[in-house]
């Protein structure tokens, strides 16, 4: 599989700061969707920055579609990557929702009619098309996150990275902008990156990366990573639901075989202790 | 009990006489009681925030009456007037520490106190009692707040509110950002200042596992209005109705949901873990015993 971020070796910290990183090493393979998991501080938005070029390396290197992060290459690679980030405030700069989605766009010289179009486009996708007239700054958290994600989907990018993304979502909206990336995706051949805290949305990953204080502890499918619970809840993460129940039951003497399985394989091995009759 | 807040018929219009005049809150009338722990839920945009903003007064009333214990705001209350009532309300924001901006921990932490005229040596005293509540160590009081972790700079901010020693405090989605571990924290706060420190807490959430573990009293707003109030039991007996309302259920009502579809039987529906493990492990010990 085709490696389209490739980090090598690399070193980076903060100034007058420790040592973040000291020789990670990671891939994102095309295509793919890579849930980044840990706590905060443990360098996870920080390598979010490195791979946009927003930060600069100490050491080692980091290939966004075989170019070096470097300040030749930095436009060509933020064409490519849209960064969504933990608050939407963050990011606004259109005095109404329609201007904020076109800014990029306008930044880029698209024709008005077809800019016109995409930004339409856009903001149906996020179901906010019906607040274009509004101020960005009048809507709910929820609905200024949309409105970032649609400023990102205008402009097509190769690579999305949700930092934190969902975070201000309520759980019906978190899933909607997931089920929306994940569609964009499908159909555009994205790769997402999703750094979260929300174990439910890394269970929904091709590929789970766990970061703890800048060291890589493990790369696996989400049901490999689960299989370990204690060791999520040791790094301060959040424990699968399923895993939650089984400790709970386990201390009311009924042991299950494992300490993770998904929601099937519990609801199928709960019926098989209540129908032993 | 007492009541410390009743709204009475209360409307707000954001952007009145205005092409874009929209109601975010429509009719509202609802009371909270004294020492309550007291979730404010419902789908993005219901009103949730601009509720909650009428209770220190940010916003006025378009129409109707707000009773914060025995002060009143109605639509024509002065912004003079508004400055004592702020003093017993305290307003958490989302992303508090956005509004962070002293030279040291402990300067921030003292200008709310100061501001309401408090001297220099109450201040500091006040906020260094509220260092101790939210769990700051005093060893940060002289370092710059953004010299902290995201966790810790949320907790200066909310240091700095309860310095002003509000009864009331209103948390707005005081998790939103933060990893498992903050969240924990946070909450455990929430409920020691609520258990310990007999203040009224109005939790703002999306988090409906944080509004059966800490809330005695649940008010559910849909577009604008307040569609139901009770206990969390009470809120998510019909999960039907709670879909309904674009909301989800606890995880545990959810699975134990799951778990009926599969033909188990449940009963009651469980709200938290422990209520669905004693409930499955009932269910075996009878399997069991039937098999003896």
């Amino acid at each position: 599989m085709k490696d389209i971020i490739q980090i090598q070796n690399i070193s980076f910290n903060y100034s007058n700061q420790p040592r973040l990183f000291d020789g990670l090493s990671l891939d994102v393979h095309q295509g793919e969707w890579l849930a980044l998991i840990g706590q905060n501080g443990s360098g996870k938005s920080t390598l979010a920055r490195l791979i946009d070029g927003l930060n600069v390396l100490t050491k080692g290197q980091i290939l966004v579609a075989g170019m070096p992060v470097n300040d030749a290459n930095v436009l060509k690679i933020r064409n490519k990557i849209g960064m969504v980030f933990q608050n939407p405030e963050d990011q606004f700069v259109g005095a109404t929702v329609e201007d904020d989605v076109a800014f990029g766009l306008e930044n880029r010289q698209v024709d008005r009619q077809k800019m016109h179009d995409i930004v339409k486009q856009s903001l149906k996708s996020v179901n906010m098309w019906e607040f274009r007239d509004r101020i960005p700054a009048n809507l709910s958290g929820g609905q200024k996150q949309r409105v970032a994600i649609a400023g990102i989907i205008a402009l097509s990018p190769e690579i999305i990275i949700l930092d934190e993304a969902t975070s201000m979502l309520d759980p019906r909206g978190r899933q909607d902008i997931l089920n929306l990336v994940r569609q964009i995706k499908e159909k555009n051949h994205l790769t997402v990156i999703s750094i979260t805290h929300d174990i439910d949305e890394a269970a929904g990953a091709d590929r789970v990366v766990i970061i703890n204080k800048g060291q890589k502890i493990d790369e696996d499918t989400p049901a490999q990573i689960f299989k370990h619970p204690k060791r999520l809840e040791q790094i301060g993460l959040d424990v699968p639901y399923t895993s939650q129940l089984i400790a709970a039951l386990s201390k009311r003497s009924v042991h299950a075989a494992k300490e993770y399985l998904n929601s099937e394989e519990l609801i199928t091995w709960i019926k098989q202790l209540v129908s032993t009759t | 009990m007492d009541q410390a807040i009743s709204f009475d018929h209360v409307t707000h219009t954001y952007q009145a006489k205005t092409p874009y005049a929209q109601d975010a809150l429509n009719d509202v009338s609802v009371t909270i009681a004294e020492n309550s722990f007291t979730a404010i839920i419902g789908h993005t945009g219901s009103g949730k925030s601009t509720l909650v903003q009428h209770i220190n007064a940010l916003l006025k009333p378009t129409q109707g009456t707000i009773k914060v214990h025995d002060k009143l705001i109605t639509p024509t209350t002065t912004n003079k007037n508004l400055k004592e009532f702020r003093r017993h309300v305290g307003m958490v924001f989302q992303f508090p520490e956005k509004q962070l901006f002293e030279e040291t921990v402990i300067k921030d932490i003292m200008f709310g106190p100061k501001n309401y005229g408090v001297s220099e040596a109450d201040a500091k005293h006040a906020a260094v009692d509220a260092m101790n509540l939210v769990g700051l160590d005093q060893s940060l009081a002289e370092k710059s707040p953004f010299d902290l972790s995201g966790g810790q700079m949320r907790r200066v901010a909310i240091a700095g509110v309860l310095a002003m020693r509000p009864e009331i405090l209103i948390l707005d989605e005081p998790t939103a950002g933060l990893d498992p571990q903050g969240h924990k924290e946070m909450m455990t706060l929430a409920q020691r200042l609520h258990d310990h420190d007999q203040m009224t807490i109005i939790l703002v959430t999306h988090q409906m596992d944080d509004v059966v573990n800490y809330a005695s009293q649940v008010i559910v707003m849909d577009r604008g209005k307040i569609v139901k109030t009770g206990s969390p039991a009470q809120i998510f007996a019909d999960p039907e109705w709670v879909y309904e309302r674009q909301l989800n259920l606890p995880s545990s009502t959810e699975f134990a949901q799951r778990l009926i579809d599969a033909g188990i039987p449940m009963g009651k529906l469980p709200l938290t873990v422990n209520q669905l493990a004693d409930r499955i492990a009932e269910l075996v010990a009878k399997g069991d015993s039937m098999n003896e």
